[in-house]
């Protein structure tokens, strides 16, 4: 799956991007000819030129996700708080998201960060995500160095704290942030199946 | 004891990422000539009765689960959450005694949902599919005779934990009427977890309000009502159900001047939200005839859990005085509960299990009612057995940290309850009302367990006040004083015991106690007054009547005392026009009708 070359062709149908050699095990961020996602407006999203120089943090969510909704005020509260290293995006993975839907489902929410579909799963895949909610995060370089669970307010459907009791993705992007790798198996997330949305 | 029971554990583990596999299990079972699975034909079936009673638009589940649509886009959430056995909600092992609307798949039933998954998600024939379930739109029972809305909404955050908040509702009636049910539409039904709605015969409820109508929180609430009346209707929502329609003969009294408090259980949905429920009442012209009685077990005193003790057991006996039949059982712990278990023990041997829950979950709580009531003859001995998990094992532990925690209402708090509606059986003979056995009983038992059982004295004393053995009464008051001091209930009651046994005096400074902490208490400002009276003191009498009937302008009684206690203070003319407002209030007032006729009497011989 890791290209070494890739030549992008761009929505005007013009050229070129090259990327730099990768010698890391993880997939790069790519995209190909037809597959992308997009902002609201329906412009392709280039997740290698986005932020430069800055950690991203994509959040899986849905607006009928009963978990991933009630996740809403902590996810705001995480991109805040990090807001000088890392740049937060929202990912619908559903291909019956409208962009009004989701502009109206953020406001509600009370969501600040810009918001993406990815009907084809472009960004599922490449953050390899499961659920909504969960958290992928890339370095500076665009490299996956975490991808699962927020937190763990939820063990099991049915089965919630009180207040979650380990900050899986705080500690993600702090770790990002130091350039440190991250130790252990991500846990995964517990809320709705994207692999339902396909 | 283990934390999860083994099959909850296996299937999260299976639940993420690993789905295929478990179910490939399930159907390796199955025989291979059978026909594909389909949603029309084999999963539609079990959605439209089990899953879209909530699962609808305007109802507590999050989304609908009508079409094939709805169900392809949960399908794995599906297949997780009903072989954990988490959806539908149902919280009760299967037992010998059948439960009305038991909530269970079987096992059949949840393993073609894993195989349908399993297999692709196969929409089938258009033919195969069922009519679609049809339900009452908007109230269920049809058009409420009285529809009270909540006069404050309640603004419920985006965040934070699991809440709880108390709307009072003024009972809109202006006589006595009997409900046979009530429907509680909570507004955006998917915010309240359950709802419960409690009669506030004496409006004590309303006093923790800030604003009037602006309702209060709390989890638990306590309702204290002076007369020998046992609550005795559980009225319970909770998503999904239709509201219970008590029989004929069962209908709950409800009186002028009562409110009716909801206690509601809210979970923040990630957007900040208003919630203002409102109550349908639905009367019948048929009063209660029978009389059920709230059993209570419960052992709050055992409820000491060390920090991380992951197995602590709570029990509780209470040997039944009379035959009851139990109607409905509601078993009640907060978040550490575990394993909550009822038995009943028969006099003559043998056992049956009343209820068993293995592994508890507060936001699922609810009433269950028995199919069929259950006959427990007298002697039979119930049984409460609850056990607790205190470890950081359980997730819902609300002290990270594990604590020790001990009994208390709120959330971080425990209890241990355990409540049954039972029907006393009465032999035709019988005259005394077949429930003050129990409650005796209750009371007596529970003063055992806790001599400073503050409720039991009281109860105690107000049955034994009822049935005329003042001096009884009078002793179980004193406890009752004794453990609060200034609880303004019993300062009055205790103080009307006094004035009943001829003990006038030492009432005096009981009565004034319970207006010192309530100025606005009626039934002690016309107690005091009565006090005063018989001591003389008609000045002071006065005074108070004429206090009592500001606060209750509707009052004979008052009335008719106030224009006494002008009488005896010489002004003829304001007692005259108190005794013809009470007569106003009450024609056949017969004091007030004697008083008047003297006083007229009295007028006339002496004229100006």
């Amino acid at each position: 799956m890791s290209e070494k070359f890739l030549t992008f062709r761009l929505f005007s149908g013009l050229l070129v991007a090259t990327i730099s050699l990768c010698v890391c095990s993880k997939p790069l961020l790519s995209r190909n000819h037809q597959r992308f996602a997009t902002d609201l407006e329906g412009k392709p999203f280039d997740l290698s030129r986005a932020a430069r120089g800055k950690i991203v943090v994509l959040i899986f969510v849905r607006t009928d996700c009963p978990i991933s909704n009630r996740y809403a005020p902590t996810i705001q509260q995480l991109g805040a708080e990090h807001r000088n290293d890392a740049t937060f995006f929202l990912v619908y993975p559903g291909k019956g998201e409208t962009s009004d839907a989701i502009r109206k489902h953020d406001r509600e929410f009370g969501y600040t960060f810009a918001s993406l579909r990815d009907p084809q799963h472009v960004l599922v895949k490449q953050s390899e995500a499961q659920i909504t909610p969960e958290a992928a995060v890339f370095d500076a370089g665009r490299r996956l160095v975490y991808h699962g669970r927020i937190d763990n307010l939820y063990e099991d459907f049915g089965h919630a704290r009180k207040t979650a009791t380990t900050h899986e993705l705080a500690d993600a992007i702090e770790a990002a942030i130091a350039g440190k790798p991250l130790s252990g198996n991500a846990t995964p997330a517990v809320g709705c199946y994207i692999s339902d949305l396909e | 004891m283990t934390v999860v029971p083994l099959a909850c554990m296996a299937a999260l583990v299976s639940g993420f990422g690993r789905v295929t596999t478990a179910q490939q299990k399930v159907t390796t079972h199955t025989n291979p000539a059978q026909p594909q699975i389909t949603f029309n034909r084999d999963i539609a079936p079990i959605l439209y009765r089990s899953c879209a009673r909530c699962h609808r638009p305007g109802e507590a589940g999050p989304f609908s689960l009508l079409t094939y649509a709805d169900a392809k886009s949960r399908a794995h959430q599906i297949a997780v959450v009903t072989k954990s056995r988490f959806m539908p909600p149902w919280l009760p092992d299967e037992g010998d005694l059948k439960l009305a609307d038991e909530l269970r798949l079987s096992a059949d039933e949840i393993a073609r949902i894993q195989a349908w998954v399993d297999k692709g998600t196969a929409e089938g024939d258009p033919a195969d599919l069922p009519a679609k379930p049809k339900f009452a739109e908007g109230w269920q029972l049809g058009k409420p005779d009285v529809i009270v809305k909540a006069t404050k909404a309640y603004a419920l955050p985006a965040s934070g934990s699991d809440n709880y908040w108390n709307f009072v509702f003024r009972a809109p009636v202006d006589r006595t009427r009997w409900l046979k049910s009530i429907e509680i539409r909570p507004g955006d039904k998917w915010l309240v977890h359950h709802a419960n709605v409690l009669v506030d015969r004496q409006q004590n409820g309303r006093r923790h309000e800030i604003d009037p109508g602006a309702g209060f929180g709390g989890m638990e609430l306590t309702i204290e009502s002076e007369a020998f009346d046992p609550d005795s209707h559980f009225l319970f929502w909770k998503p999904g159900s239709i509201p219970y329609v008590e029989p004929d003969g069962m209908a709950l009294r409800l009186d002028k001047d009562t409110d009716l408090i909801l206690n509601t259980h809210l979970q923040p949905s990630g957007k900040p939200e208003t919630i203002q429920p409102t109550l349908g009442l639905y009367f019948t012209d048929k009063p209660a005839t029978m009389h059920p009685v709230l059993l209570q077990l419960e052992n709050d005193r055992m409820l000491d859990i060390p920090a991380g003790d992951k197995h602590f057991a709570v029990t509780d006996q209470f040997t039944l005085p009379v035959d009851v039949d139990v109607l409905a059982i509601y078993p009640h712990a907060h978040y550490l509960g575990k394993d909550l278990r009822a038995t009943a023990k028969f006099p003559g041997g043998g056992s049956e299990t009343l209820i068993h829950i293995p592994d508890w979950n507060l936001n699922w709580q609810a009433v269950y009612r028995y199919a069929q009531p259950v006959k427990l003859p007298k002697g039979t001995t119930i049984s409460m057995n609850f056990v607790y998990d205190n470890s950081e094992k359980n997730v819902r532990n609300p002290n990270d940290p594990p604590q020790r925690v001990v009994a208390g209402n709120r959330a971080v708090d425990e209890m241990a309850h355990l409540w049954l509606q039972v029907l006393p059986q009465q032999s035709a003979q019988e005259k005394s009302d077949p429930r003050t056995p129990i409650v005796e009983a209750m009371a007596r038992h529970n003063l055992q367990k806790n001599p400073d059982d503050f409720e039991a004295h009281y109860n105690l004393a107000a049955l034994l006040m009822g049935r005329g053995e003042v001096p009884q009464a009078i002793a179980h008051f004193e406890q009752a004083n004794r453990v609060r001091p200034n609880e303004p209930t019993v300062n009055n009651a205790f103080g009307a015991a006094l004035l009943a046994a001829g003990r006038t005096e030492e009432s005096v400074p009981h009565l004034t106690a319970a207006l010192n902490a309530r100025p606005d208490y009626f039934d002690a400002r016309y107690n005091l007054g009565n006090a005063l009276a018989s001591l003389g003191d008609f000045r002071g009498a006065l005074a108070q009547f004429q206090a009592a009937v500001r606060i209750n302008p509707e009052d004979a009684n008052a009335e008719a005392n106030l224009g006494s206690a002008f009488a005896e203070t010489g002004d003829l003319k304001q007692a005259k026009q108190h005794y013809e407002r009470a007569l106003g209030l009450n024609p056949n007032h017969e004091l007030a009708r004697e008083n008047l006729q003297q006083l007229n009497q009295t007028l006339h011989d002496s004229p100006k």
